[in-house]
């Protein structure tokens, strides 16, 4: 074969103009994507992969092709889109990197541009709208949605829509999610709006900063409640400041990067006086910890988010890091632990809460094969997604031992999946957040204390 | 209800059909750059589409739908071949075998067990470690690679020192032909059945004799015992002294692994440190295993060689941990180049082990001849190096670079009569270096074998031998050195 000229290329390579298909700023950072050597050690880690066996639905894949959108090979369209939101972003890619190559972040960038690319249109477009912007950033709207929610449970309304089939209009994973809604209670900002710091009981071991989080504080403020229990009773005050909001990690999650970095930086300046920032939500807790990376473009902003970012602490490392009181009374159970992806993968949480778990007489510890296995929640994937998240919460559910009372873990989203899980495949276990178990046997101690000076009367 | 494809090409529609719907198949541009190359990246090439069979008939029915209407083909594990056996270099019809994952059947008592070929290689001994019992081979991509793909590279790995290779503990294999018939070879799995050994021609075929469904392995018991030790020296030459030494000893170890300076940089600064010190030269990773009399001899007798060999610190696993982390930081060694270098191009020579020093002092010449960094980290125990040659495909010329440095590395361990590869296949990365060991006859024979299988050339054409007439110089200055690496090769072995 005989070359052709213009085949035979006489200059050096031409670096200056950019091929990138990314239009919009803040676009993925090559210095992710260089780390990638393609080894492969990903796949097994990856659920999507598992389920589909489809390499552009494995980490290696997304990152082969969100480097090729930046090379000019690809662009941001919907086929491009699939695989990079098909994504859990449960960060289990991360774990079993050699090259410590950050998956989760590329994807939160790439569905950056992907949102400005394509806005969200249809009933995906309207739910994201009313919840990610006008609902959880609003702690007075999050309190009168909690209110609306508890009205639908006392009132009657929801056994009416229950007993009437009215229910049915929904789509099923809905259904599913209203039949293990937890009862709302009071949200613990409101509970304790009047106090400024609430007081440590013993000595003093100085005042931690808590994030009570957006849907936690309405859906679970149970758990926030014994959180609170658990750090005074263990020395620490605890201070609520008054203008935080929610996190972001959802907004980040489905791409809307603008509304995040301005939840982020109304964080920063709430938490500005705070020594430590403790959070119970998993989730939560990995998104703070993230907020320099959403400021990658702004030295100043950047700056400050890696000092918030440096206090931010999740509650069981905290609680075990800082000496905790075993309580002395027993909680006969067997329970097993779910590593929640952002508390295993995000933030290298493993020991800790289990630490925690096993210091509570009478808890038996049952071992859960893959316990840092997606149970496909992921935020809101369970309602966007909902088809490769059931299929993600049946590999779970596979997962859980029969025979045992309990399954706790440190992430809200988890706890709704898990329960959604329990009830579809018809099993008995009570889901429970690690905190809470502790500040039941505390409760427990507290009850004895108090019958055994009646005794003494 | 299925839904429609968006494509108007009928080889998609009638392969689609066969595997039964649009989830088990892939032919948009998007989907299928992920399946562009392998392990190996420096060349890439887009598949026709990727179409993923459930069970033997489904690849029988595709394989003869390829051949009948003459569109090339090949088969896919995970896809971590380091030699680009899975690249399609001819716009192929990519098999992917990764569903079909089961494991079909175990059998302790006459230990064996039966897999398909997307069964991951780990998941094997994970399933039967229980009961006392294991899968020897293992590459350090056991955790994702898949046995159908070891099957096809007759992959190696750290303890097949003393345990062999896959070509050793495959017992019997179902495979679907290149015209798509389907044939048993040792179905019920007794070994060295009567008549020609096909079971070794079809492993380490690298995909070109057939597509293997279902693979009977060997399965061991777990040894009573095991130690390992971790020796750092100041010296490559006495890291490599201590391996000849151990092995002169008598001792067979079950892995015996090395590391050199750039190997333990990427390692410690990737996600699997140990805490090994920056500043040694090599170090060493030594597992004995065996009935539980007789290992601590061999554990005093492996430090004593290498204190006599002037190691810095040698020092004993001294729990499971311990040993585990040890290995994590091994076997993810090739990923954590990615740490300090954005790409590498592995090597896979094997020479005999007393020419370790010579060969190694060879490849530190190459990296500063061409100016890039290369890191060890190899099979030592059976003289099997892995050269990583590190650079920045980004920066022009460095791929050519790299390539140059890859194969001069490999001609070093050819020089001193050794070969190209040990484990991890010829693929199309080493295919003019096989002029290194083979003359034209010898490929042309071994050409003539593949053609009694695989006549159309149709399934995973252009892969492990050089196309004759090429490369004319290279080849008559090979052949005078072939010559010279036979004689070498007989001295070997």
């Amino acid at each position: 074969m005989v070359l052709k000229e213009n085949d035979v290329k006489n200059e050096p390579a031409c670096t200056t103009t950019s091929l990138s298909n990314y239009l919009w700023s803040d676009a993925p950072d090559e210095n992710k994507w260089a780390d990638c050597v393609h080894c492969g050690m990903c796949l097994e880690a990856c659920p999507t992969y598992e389920l589909t066996g489809q390499e552009q639905h494995s980490p290696r894949g997304r990152v082969h092709l969100i480097q090729s959108v930046a090379e000019g090979k690809l662009e941001v369209n919907e086929q491009f889109m699939d695989p990079v939101n098909q994504c859990l972003d449960c960060r289990a890619c991360t774990t079993a990197c050699p090259a410590d190559v950050d998956v989760g972040g590329l994807i939160e960038e790439a569905r950056g541009q992907i949102r400005q690319a394509m806005p969200l249109k249809g009933w995906k477009g309207m739910v994201s709208k009313l919840f990610l912007e006008e609902l959880f950033p609003y702690p007075n709207r999050m309190n009168s949605f909690g209110g609306l929610l508890k009205f639908y449970q006392k009132s009657g309304v929801q056994n009416l829509v229950r007993k009437t089939r009215l229910i049915n209009i929904m789509p099923s994973h809905l259904v599913e999610m209203e039949a293990v809604m937890p009862e709302i209670k009071v949200p613990v900002r409101k509970l304790f709006k009047n106090e400024e710091v609430i007081k440590a009981k013993g000595t003093e071991k100085g005042t931690v900063s808590f994030l009570t989080g957006c849907i936690m504080d309405v859906m679970f403020s149970d758990i926030n409640e014994s959180t609170i229990n658990v750090l005074t009773h263990n020395g620490h005050n605890v201070s609520i400041p008054k203008k935080q909001t929610c996190c972001g990690a959802l907004h980040v999650h489905a791409g809307d990067r603008e509304t995040g970095r301005k939840l982020a930086k109304q964080n920063i300046e709430a938490f500005k006086d705070a020594d430590k920032v403790i959070v119970n939500a998993a989730g939560c807790g990995c998104m703070l910890k993230d907020y320099p990376e959403l400021f990658r473009e702004d030295a100043e902003w950047k700056e400050k988010a890696e000092v918030f970012a440096a206090k931010v602490e999740d509650v069981s490392k905290y609680v075990h890091d800082n000496g905790y009181e075993k309580p002395k009374s027993e909680i006969k159970t067997r329970l097993t632990y779910h590593d929640a992806c952002h508390l295993a993968h995000g933030q290298g949480i493993r020991e800790e809460p289990r630490k925690i778990l096993l210091d509570i007489p009478g808890v038996e510890m049952v071992h859960m094969p893959n316990s840092d296995r997606c149970c496909g929640s992921a935020g809101i994937y369970n309602i966007t997604n909902p088809e490769m998240a059931g299929a993600v919460l049946e590999r779970k559910m596979e997962n859980v031992p029969d025979d045992v009372d309990m399954i706790s873990m440190g992430n809200p989203g988890c706890m709704l999946q898990m329960a959604i899980g329990v009830e579809k495949y018809g099993r008995s276990q009570q889901v429970v957040h690690t905190i809470q178990l502790l500040d039941w046997a505390y409760k427990k101690d507290a009850e004895k204390e108090k019958s055994n000076k009646g005794g003494e009367k | 209800m299925p839904l429609k494809l968006k494509t108007k090409d009928k080889h998609i529609k009638k392969l689609a059909e066969i595997v039964n719907g649009p989830k088990s198949i892939l032919y948009l541009k998007e989907d299928l750059l992920a399946y562009d190359c392998d392990g190996f990246t420096i060349h890439r090439h887009m598949p026709k589409a990727v179409v993923f069979p459930k069970n033997t008939e489904e690849v029988a029915a595709i394989v003869k739908y390829c051949a009948s209407h003459n569109l090339p083909f090949l088969a896919r594990g995970a896809g971590t071949g380091l030699s680009g056996g899975a690249i399609p270099i001819n716009e192929e019809v990519i098999i992917s075998l990764v569903r079909m994952k089961r494991l079909v059947h175990v059998d302790l008592e006459n230990r064996r067990a039966v897999v398909e070929p997307g069964f991951v290689n780990l998941k094997l001994t994970n399933s039967i470690s229980e009961k006392g019992y294991y899968y020897a081979p293992d590459p350090s991509s056991q955790y994702c690679c898949t046995i159908g793909g070891n099957v096809a590279e007759n992959a190696g790995g750290a303890h097949c020192l003393k345990y062999g290779v896959t070509t050793n503990h495959i017992l019997g294999l179902e495979v679907v032909l290149p015209n798509g018939e389907i044939i048993e070879i040792s179905s019920d799995g007794i070994p060295d059945a009567p008549g020609y050994d096909l079971l070794g021609l079809l492993t380490g075929s690298e995909g070109t004799l057939g597509i293997v469904t279902k693979i009977t392995v060997r399965i061991l018991k777990n040894p009573e015992a095991k130690q390992t030790v971790l020796a750092y020296f100041d010296k490559v030459s006495d890291g490599s002294y201590a391996v000849s030494d151990i092995i002169s000893a008598g001792i067979v170890p079950a892995a015996l692994e090395m590391m050199d300076k750039i190997a333990i940089e990427g390692v410690e600064a990737a996600s699997f440190p140990v805490g090994h010190p920056k500043d040694i030269a090599a170090l060493l990773l030594i597992e004995v295993d065996g009935i539980e009399a007789g290992i601590d001899e061999q554990i005093k007798e492996i430090l004593e060689v290498c204190k006599k060999r002037n190691v810095r610190e040698v020092k004993v696993a001294q729990n499971e941990q311990e040993r585990a982390r040890w290995w994590a930081n091994r076997k993810t060694g090739f990923g954590a180049m990615g740490a300090i270098s954005p790409d590498y191009l592995v090597q896979d020579g094997v020479i005999p082990r007393s020419k370790l020093p010579e060969v190694l002092e060879r490849i530190n010449q190459v990296s500063e001849e061409v100016g890039l960094r290369i890191a060890n980290i190899f099979h030592a125990g059976d003289g099997n190096l892995h050269p990583l040659v590190l650079f920045d495909s980004r920066k022009p010329g460095e791929t050519e670079k790299a390539l140059k440095a890859g194969t001069a590395c490999l001609k070093a361990c050819a020089d001193v009569g050794g070969s190209i590869t040990g484990e991890h296949g010829v693929g199309i990365e080493k295919m003019e270096e096989m002029r290194f060991v083979f003359n034209e006859e010898e490929i042309q024979a071994q050409t003539a074998i593949r053609e009694v299988f695989n006549p159309k050339n149709l399934l995973n054409a252009g892969k492990i031998f050089p196309s004759p007439g090429r490369c004319v110089e290279i080849k008559k200055e090979m052949k005078a050195t072939s010559v010279k690496s036979e004689e070498k090769l007989l001295e070997f072995s």
